[in-house]
């Protein structure tokens, strides 16, 4: 269990810039009166966050990529939940892959 | 805001009943999250880190894609400093900045319970436990556990797959063959189709949708998901009308 001494110091630094970026915008909103905009405002972050993950996701992937995000949708549509929706459309991308 | 929260009759708890049900919830995340873990501990093993070390940067950065970035820079063995070490601060620093928006929009939530319980829920908290809650938030989920126990059940794997690739160096894993690279990818989907609130919520995923694609092509790693993020709260927050408002 050996840790060099300058490592330290990098990992000081680099857990602080983690920490505070974790920390910072839930502690920063106590200061913040939050009205009915900025509530419409946090509400649609996370599925505009989502989109974000998975647009330039789309974009890198080729077919099979396509293929597995068209399988999560229609299987959200018609399952409705999450957990398998996604699962299934890694598993066919796993499956295709492997072809 | 008040203690009784913007939707009124709800009262916000933190039970073991709600950590159980986010651990249930969030399981899958937590295999895709081990496969990475083992990948960085492979990484870290190829930088000379020891388990130690390796261990400590997982638990205290816990970001993927921070940690990989701060250990190509170590690639050599050698740590860097000075201006090295700078750069890499700024490196992770803008892979984080999203988590300043999640916690941001957990302010509601978590503010109601007590400052240890909120702060442990953000340590351990990861994009895919955020989604996931955020849904579980807006459908009436209230217990803050729910949070917590979906962040910790990605965490420990983080540590273990760590632990388990420095230790296995040498023998291969893929975790692309199996598709893990694309759970958070297909998770998200998944919930913004879940979330989707109909032709209303149209102008602000496309706002969403061209920030991330512009922002994947022209700014630094990192910067689609925080641009698509804000954008899209910005287009919310000046299409807001007051009889709209939710």
């Amino acid at each position: 269990m050996n840790v060099r001494p300058e490592f330290w110091l990098l990992l000081a630094v680099l857990a602080a810039a983690s920490i505070s970026c974790r920390f910072g915008g839930f502690w920063l909103m106590r200061f913040v009166r939050i009205g009915p905009r900025l509530d419409a405002a946090l509400k649609a972050t996370p599925v505009a966050v989502m989109v974000g993950i998975a647009a330039p996701a789309a974009l890198h992937g080729a077919w099979p990529e396509w293929l597995a995000l068209a399988t999560v949708i229609i299987a959200m549509k018609w399952i409705r939940n999450d957990l398998v929706a996604a699962v299934a459309g890694v598993a066919l991308l796993a499956g295709l892959r492997a072809l | 805001m008040s203690a009784t929260g913007a939707s009124g009759e709800t009262r916000t708890t933190f039970s073991l009943a709600g950590f159980w049900r986010g651990m249930r919830a969030s399981g899958p995340l937590g295999v895709s999250v081990f496969a990475y873990g083992i990948a960085f501990g492979l990484f870290a093993k190829s930088a000379q880190m020891s388990m130690a070390e390796a261990l400590l940067m997982s638990g205290l950065v816990y970001s993927g894609s921070a940690q990989m970035a701060a250990v190509s820079a170590m690639g050599d063995g050698a740590i860097p400093s000075g201006m090295a070490a700078f750069a890499v601060v700024t490196t992770i620093i803008l892979l984080n900045a999203r988590y300043l928006l999640y916690g941001a929009s957990l302010r509601g939530w978590l503010s109601q319970v007590s400052g240890p319980q909120a702060y442990a829920t953000l340590a351990v908290l990861g994009d895919g436990n955020w989604a996931l809650s955020m849904k579980r938030h807006a459908e009436g989920e209230r217990d803050a556990g729910f949070v917590l126990g979906s962040g910790v059940i990605m965490f420990v794997p983080w540590l273990l797959g760590t632990a388990f690739g420095l230790l296995t160096a040498g023998a291969a894993t893929n975790p692309r063959a199996l598709g893990l690279d694309f759970m958070l990818v297909a998770f998200s989907t998944a919930l913004a189709v879940g979330m989707f609130k109909g032709r209303t919520q149209m102008p602000v995923l496309l706002v969403a949708i061209t920030a991330s694609v512009i922002a994947d092509r022209w700014l630094p790693s990192g910067w689609a998901v925080m641009s698509a993020g804000l954008s899209g709260g910005l287009a919310a927050w000046l299409l807001w009308k007051p009889e709209a408002g939710s």
